[in-house]
């Protein structure tokens, strides 16, 4: 694998030079008062961290409201936004031609929920801080299907020996490294990430699902915070997806006595079902979530099954067409009942 | 003769209009009977039912859902029942998933078979009908 060594300063270097040039900006990590977030560089570039430590929301939900103009943007970002930017480039969220993105190994985060302001920002010290105290990390992160950086344009990865490296996968990528002083050389040896957990099929039922939503309230804030759920005319703007009027009534006398239908199931599934192939299981939904419900567990789960169903994987190649808007014509020959 | 006291499923089917829903029309010009508590939708093309429409049709009340199309390379829009089978057999996983399988059907039924059609659609209305009154006396 040819690729450059690295460290922070060089990084910083190569972004101060490709901020030289007009219309070009840097998006990654760095300090608000509190806490690393996402950060926008234009001219220069002072603090900038790879490593996040908290997990507030995906980058993605945002960034993809920056592009449209004619600018390049250069992101540092984690596997999970990455993942989510590719599988929107897919869907004609973003226009490719204006991202490079970059990918940076994951050491895990904790949620901003349970987070103290004292947690380090270096990768083996943050590594070393959630091996230590593991109900820390984020459920998502636990199960996390790629904390690899081996997605986008260039990712850049951690060598055993603790060295930096950053390799290109395509021409934006080369285009990055051009602007790194460095020479490109044959690397060896063994990265510290290996692959993500394999897990089983998730399987669960009706009434674990209803004890587990029964906390909703419906604030849809799931929905508004999901990388993927892009839509502007969503399916549950208002409540034209609820029964109404006669419906209603109908609906109650015909039932009997039953719990009053908030849409709670029907918010929640037809959603599952909508992302389940674009869903990268970065755990936002949980994150906004104010009752703290599992929702990561159902809709990684969801997700990761019907993925499986046609050897797909959200956001791993942007060569990949989404399932759904292609077909095969020898296969699924079970599908009939 | 049905028992009163036995509950009826509420079948809700979505039927393409260019192959189900003519046998449909083929089976009533028959004089053929089908379970009365099935109510077919006619849309324009298997392809046309999004995931969602089942799921709320599901959770508003029906007992089951089936949708309908011709069969696979006799799509009067060329490619649309090869998308309904992708999109459905995910459905069928996720319900699978929810441990809800049975629910949701999917058939092929040319505008010929109308035998298929009363055939396939009453077998899935008594296998709701059965598990509908299970634990209850006949």
């Amino acid at each position: 694998m040819q690729g450059k060594r690295i460290d922070n300063e060089k990084i910083k270097a190569a972004l101060n030079r490709f901020l030289e040039k007009q219309n070009h900006i840097a998006l990654g990590f760095g300090k608000n008062s509190i806490f690393i977030t996402h950060k926008i560089y234009r001219d220069h570039v002072d603090d900038l961290f790879l490593f996040n430590p908290y997990f507030s929301i995906n980058g993605a939900t945002f960034f993809y409201r920056v592009f449209g103009k004619d600018i390049k943007a250069l992101m540092l970002l984690r596997p999970c936004e990455i993942r989510a930017m590719v599988e929107l480039i897919k869907l004609n969220q973003i226009d490719p031609e204006t991202a490079i993105m970059v990918s940076v190994d994951c050491p895990g985060a904790i949620s901003l929920k349970k987070a103290n302001a004292d947690m380090p920002h270096d990768f083996f010290e943050i590594k070393q801080a959630l091996d230590k105290n593991n109900r820390e990390l984020r459920w998502a992160c636990r199960f996390c299907r790629e904390k690899r950086a081996v997605v986008g344009d260039a990712g850049i990865r951690i060598a055993e020996d603790r060295s930096m490296w950053i390799f290109p996968y395509s021409d934006k990528g080369n285009e990055f490294l051009g602007l790194i002083d460095e020479e490109t050389i044959e690397f060896t040896g063994k990265f510290i990430l290996s692959e993500g957990v394999k897990t089983e099929p998730f399987t669960t039922d009706m009434a674990t699902f209803n004890s587990d939503f029964s906390k909703c309230i419906l604030c849809k804030n799931c929905r508004d915070m999901c990388p993927v759920c892009y839509c502007v005319d969503c399916l549950f703007a208002g409540d034209e997806y609820l029964p109404k009027g006669d419906a209603l009534i109908n609906k109650m006398l015909r039932t009997g006595t039953e719990i009053f239908p908030y849409g709670k199931e029907i918010f929640h599934m037809i959603r599952m079902y909508h992302v389940s192939q674009t869903c990268v299981g970065c755990g936002a939904c949980e994150e906004a979530c104010p009752q703290e419900i599992p929702l990561t567990k159902y809709f990684k789960g969801i997700s990761e099954r019907l993925q499986n169903l046609f050897s797909y994987m959200s956001g791993r190649d942007i060569k990949e067409v989404i399932p759904y808007l292609t077909i095969k014509e020898d296969e699924l020959n079970d599908a009939e009942d | 003769m049905t028992d009163k006291t036995e509950k009826a499923p509420e079948v809700v089917g979505f039927a393409c209009s260019y192959c189900t829903f003519k046998a449909s029309e083929m089976a009533g010009s028959l004089r053929m009977k089908y379970p009365e508590k099935v109510r077919v939708i006619q849309v324009p093309c298997s392809s046309r039912v999004d995931p969602a429409f089942v799921i709320k049709a599901i959770f508003e009340g029906a007992d089951g859902v089936f949708v309908s199309g011709c069969h696979p390379g006799d799509c009067h829009f060329i490619r649309g029942n090869y998308f309904t089978r992708r999109k459905m057999a995910a459905l069928k996983e996720m319900f699978k998933a929810f441990s809800m399988e049975g629910k949701v059907k999917l058939f092929w039924i040319s505008a010929a078979e109308a035998r298929k059609f009363i055939e396939k659609i009453t077998n899935f209305y008594n296998e709701l009908r059965e598990e509908k009154n299970a634990g209850k006396k006949n």
